[in-house]
This record gives structure tokens, sequence and C-alpha cells, in this order.
């Protein structure tokens, strides 16, 4: 699919969604439930919205600490506070 | 010029350039046409059209001709070369400097004064006036090969002859032209036409000229009888991930069987690993003789250095292998003993090579089984220390060090098993596989492992392992996309822990979506479910639907799936 033109990046990041993986995932964890047609592209999308906000999470987190560098404790605090968030 | 000039009875180019350009009103009051009775008005189209069909013959007014060009010459030398560059001017330059021999009578016209470079007469006729190039020397250019057949022929059979005289002044094409004319754009379309001309080249100039060939192959042919017995071998083997690709055969074979292992190191990628084993699936002779024969070109073909530099400590055992397998016929039991190690092995450079490996495993287990046992066992222990040194090369930089290596191993590996050589050529370098057969489970496995070996898991856990992988590489690609939203570096461990996050992010959502089905009194998750978990999420809201979401951040094809939208016949699509 396409390919992420918006930002150029050394590393092209793909925009195509796992949709195998996903479906695998999910009837790996629950094999008593189906999955309808497209809703691996809304989980998908979920994931993506997920791992954004966990990204600026753990963005803000990095420069609070003055460090150029995201590390896994700053990764850690972020995904807290997410999972928090994201409790549905 | 008089209308003399123009006395020939058959229309030649020479002729009807002259005629166009006595005939033609000058467009500058510096024409010398001008200053001659150009009375014969002839249209200008007629005499390009006469040309394009008319073919150059030999006229009895050649030597008037030349007579007067070289008068010509030097008027125009006279003037200079400072003259505009017009149609007519160029014309002119053609007529006095293209050599006047004709087909049928070829002789070496000599054009005694550098003149401006006729080359551009073809592109002049599309740009006029854009080029001011001007021809080295043509004397001994001029010498060429049959006379000019059209107009069109001449211009390219000057190109060539320049080319020509810079072939035999060893001159680079590119300079020649450029220390002529003043003009680099001259120089620099003389040399674009001359690749031109090389881009269409006349044949029987082509034939007659066997000097520009420009290029040897590079490439020798394949072996029809290796390429099949690799079919064969690799038909033994089930499951093949089918994105290795022949790099060359030729030298992949004469890699494996020669004293260099190693064919072509790979652009970018640490030294591919070249089959140690040989693939005595057939015969130890045919992988003997397939080793004397290509140790020859191999030699020569890979001296550029064999990727497989870091594999420069398994040398030694490699050679035993070697030794070993194609002296020995089958030896399956061999095969078992040694995949293990080998396969480790080759996992550790799997890591960076890639799936090359698994093809090349894979060969060499269809291999491996025709090899002998009895090596084994001494294989084996120096398979294992092979390994040892393996694992500590491979911490350095393949690259860097595959220089070194590269020689050394070269000389150290007489012709690994060169057997399977075609086959696994894939990526160019097949890593060394000092054990040759793996498992069909570990190969398809080994493809999904790009982390790092486990020598000893190789073989019994393929089934979980299988679970891991396919699972680890779907979260990796959202840790990928984590990296790329968080624009910022990030570490290795971070990215470990994005996963983990992922993974029990991905365990909630299940578990969500399970619970809002059986909520719905469903089986089945739909997208009401999906939806109502984003809208306790907080991701849509009231003021942001879940199409302005889908809007936002999917591709347009998934946007299709799963926005529904009208379409011509009073359709919907998708369904609802």
């Amino acid at each position: 699919m396409a390919v992420a033109a918006t930002i150029s990046q050394r590393k092209r990041i793909k925009r195509k969604a796992p949709r195998g993986f996903l479906r695998r995932v999910f009837k790996r964890r629950k094999p008593h439930l189906r999955l309808e047609a497209s809703c691996d592209l809304l989980v998908h999308l979920n994931c993506l919205l997920f791992i954004r906000r966990l990204a600026e999470e753990a963005r803000t987190d990095a420069c609070k600490n003055k460090c150029g560098i995201i590390k896994d404790q700053h990764v850690l605090a972020a995904a807290k506070v997410m999972l928090k968030k994201s409790r549905g | 010029m008089a209308d003399s000039d123009i006395s020939d009875n058959e229309p030649t180019t020479r002729t009807l350039l002259r005629r166009v350009l006595d005939t033609e009103a000058p467009r500058t009051p510096r024409r010398r046409q001008s200053t001659r009775a150009g009375v014969q008005r002839t249209p200008l189209g007629t005499p390009f059209s006469m040309r394009l069909r008319s073919q150059t013959k030999t006229t009895a007014g050649r030597q008037p001709h030349r007579a007067r060009s070289i008068g010509r010459l030097a008027h125009i030398q006279t003037r200079g070369q400072l003259k505009e560059q017009t149609p007519r001017t160029l014309l002119e330059n053609i007529l006095l400097t293209a050599p006047e021999s004709s087909m049928v009578m070829p002789e070496s016209v000599v054009k005694p004064v550098p003149a401006p470079q006729v080359v551009q007469f073809s592109r002049r006729e599309s740009s006029p006036g854009s080029l001011e190039l001007q021809l080295p020397e043509l004397n001994a250019s001029t010498t060429l090969a049959p006379g000019r057949l059209t107009s069109g022929r001449r211009k390219k059979r000057l190109r060539l002859s320049e080319f020509q005289q810079g072939v035999d002044q060893g001159l680079p094409l590119s300079q020649g032209p450029v220390t002529e004319p003043p003009g680099n754009t001259g120089a620099s379309s003389l040399s674009s036409s001359l690749n031109l001309t090389f881009a269409t080249p006349l044949l029987p100039q082509s034939v007659q000229r066997p000097g520009l060939a420009r290029r040897p192959p590079t490439r020798r042919a394949v072996d029809v009888g290796i390429f099949l017995q690799d079919l064969q071998d690799t038909s033994v083997a089930t499951a093949l991930p089918g994105d290795r690709t022949p790099v060359a055969t030729l030298p992949t074979d004469t890699v494996l069987e020669d004293t260099q292992p190693f064919s072509q190191p790979l652009i970018g990628r640490s030294p591919s690993v070249h089959h140690s084993l040989p693939y005595p699936s057939l015969s130890a002779e045919r992988t003997v003789s397939r080793r004397t024969r290509s140790s020859g070109p191999g030699l020569q073909n890979n001296s550029p250095g064999k990727p497989a530099q870091f594999l420069a400590g398994k040398a030694e055992e490699v050679d035993a292998l070697a030794m070993g397998f194609p002296n020995t016929s089958s030896s399956t039991s061999g095969e078992d003993g040694l995949e293990p190690l080998l396969g480790g092995v080759g996992e550790e450079v799997e890591e960076r090579m890639e799936e090359s490996m698994s093809l090349s495993e894979v060969k060499e287990a269809a291999g491996a089984q025709a090899s002998a046992r009895a090596e084994e066992p001494e294989a084996h222990t120096e398979v294992a220390e092979a390994e040892g040194s393996w694992g500590a090369i491979e911490e350095k930089e393949p690259e860097g060090s595959s220089g070194d290596k590269d020689t050394e191993g070269r000389t150290a590996r007489p012709e690994l098993a060169s057997s399977t050589p075609e086959f696994p050529r894939a990526r160019q370098l097949e890593f060394l596989e000092p054990a040759p057969p793996t498992s069909t489970a570990v190969l398809s496995s080994e493809p999904l492992e790009p982390l790092s070996a486990r020598l000893p898991t190789r073989v019994q856990t393929a089934g979980p392992r299988r679970r891991q992988d396919p699972y680890k590489m779907g979260l990796s690609h959202y840790a990928k996309l984590f990296s790329f939203y968080a624009k910022m570096p990030m570490e290795k461990k971070a990215l470990e822990m994005v996963e983990k996050c992922l993974d029990k992010y991905f365990q909630r959502l299940c578990d969500d979506l399970d619970v809002f089905a059986a909520h719905a009194g469903r089986k089945t998750v739909r997208l009401e479910d999906l939806e109502l978990l984003m809208r306790r999420q907080g991701l849509v809201t009231d003021r942001v639907s879940l199409h302005v979401l889908v809007e936002q951040h999917l591709p347009l094809e998934y946007r299709q799936l799963l926005i529904p939208c009208a379409f011509s016949g009073n359709t919907v699509f998708p369904a609802q």
C-alpha cells in the first residue's frame, strides 16, 4: 500500500495494516469469537492511535527529563498512563 | 559558391545541402552566401526530403567539390569560429567538413582543418543553433567505412568516427570532445550524442568495428547442468522461500567449489555465506568436476572479495566438511548431526543475512543426505570449534573486516561444498554453511527469525518458536511505528518495552471486544463494538467521529472498505 510520503524518512514506514497478524492474534486469544470483515482494520486504527499517543507521552516524558533519547523508563511511565487512559 | 557547384546530376546529400545553402536567402548580412549569386530558390523542405531519400553516390563532381570545399574551409577559417550558430552555418560546416567519400567509392577524404563538429548536425536539426561543438581533427576519422548512405547516416558515422578517433587515441570519450570545443555544452552534447549513437548502433558499422564493443560481458553463461541439478536438489527440500534469486550462477558456483567459497560480496549486507557444503546429491564426481571447472573462472570472478569474510574462521571446518562431504556418498546420519551445529552457525550468520540462508540450508540439507557420514564426527568437532570462532568473528562488522577475511578465507577454504552453489546464489552470497542441511522446520522458521540465533533450539523447538516469531514480527512492526511517531532517537530497550506494552494492550483489546460482543449477545465482533471501544477510550467523541479518524489515519484503500460510500447504479459499498 502507500508508503509514508509525508515525512521523508530513511526508513519508509509502510501504512499497510498487518491484517493477518491481527486476525491471528485475536484468534489465539479468543478462539470462540469471530472477527468481522473489516474489523481488523479498525483494530489497526486503534493500535495506531494508541501508539501515537504513547509516543507523544514518551516524548514529553523524555523532554521533561531533558533527555535526548527515549529511554525505557520513559516508555514505561508513558505506558502506565496510556493503559490507564485506554481502559475502555 | 557558385551554382556550378551543383553540377552533379545525381542528388547527393552534399549537393542538396549545397543547393540549400546557396539558394536560401541568407539571414544575416554576414552570410557568405549573400555575396554569391544564389539565384535559385528551392524550397527548403524539398532538399531535406530529397536528402533523406537520396543515396549518396559518387559523382564526378567530387573533385571540384573538394577543391571548392578546401577553399571554403579556408574562407571559413578566416572568418574564425565566431560566426553565430545558425542552421545555415551548421549545414555549411557539415558540407565542408564532412568527408566526401561515398558509399560506392570509399575513400579517405581529408578534411584538413578542424571544422565545426558535424556531430551536432542531427541534433541541430531538432534544436538549431544550440551547439557549438568543434570536432577534433577528423583527418583519420574520415576514413570511415563506406560512404554515407544518408545524411542521417553521415551524422552518425561522423560521431562514430570521432569516437573511433578517441578510441584510437586512447582518450576517454568525454575528454575527446571536451578538449577541442570551447563550449561545455558542446562537449556534453557530443558525449551524449556519442552515447546516443551507440544506443542505436548501426549494424554494418558495428560489425566492422569490433573495437567499439564497449563492455565485455560480465556474466558467465549459466551452467545448465548445474542449474538442473540444483533444481532437483531444491525440489527435494520442501519449504523453500522463493525470494532467493541466483545472482550469478557461475560465480557462486565457482565460489562454492573454489578456494574462494564466497561470491561477490553483498552490497551493504554482510557477506553471504556460501555453501561450504558440497552438494553431493548427484555424485561426488560431479562436484569435483564442477569444482575443477569452476575453480578457474571462479578465481577470477570472485576476486573482488568473497562475501563471507567473517567466515574466515570457519575455513577449517569448511575444509574438513568440504573434504568429507564430497568424498563420501551419502550420509544421512551425518547430516543430522551436523545440522544443528551448522544450523546454529548458519543461524548466526542469518541474523545478518536473511533468508538467503534458508535456501542454502535447504540445499545443504538435500545435499547432506548424500554426504558421507564418516567425516561427520570430525566435521562435528571442527564445526564446533569453527562455531566458536565464527561467533567471535561475527561480532565484528562483517563489512569492515570482510576485505581481510576474504583473502584469508579464500585461501583457507579450498572448495567448500560448492556443490549446492547455484541455488543458494540468492543474495549473491550465501553464507558459508558448514552444516549442510537443516531441517525444513528450521528453514521455515529461519526466515522469520531475524533475532539472535538459537543454536541448540533450532531443530527441537520448531513449533513454539513459530508461534513466537510472527507475533514478534507484528509487534516490531508497531514498534517501528512508535519510533516513527516519537521522532526522537530511542534505545533498543525502549523498543522492547514498547513491544511489551503493545502485548498488554492487545490483551486488553481482545478482552474488551469480547465483553462488548457478549453484551450485545453476539459471537462475532462487529464494527459497532470497535466504535464503542474507541468511544470509551476517548478517541471518538461527539466532535470527532469514527469516520474522521478513519480518514485521518488510514490509507485510502482501507477507508474505502470502512466508510460506506455511494456508487453509481444506486449501490453503496460496503453494503450495510
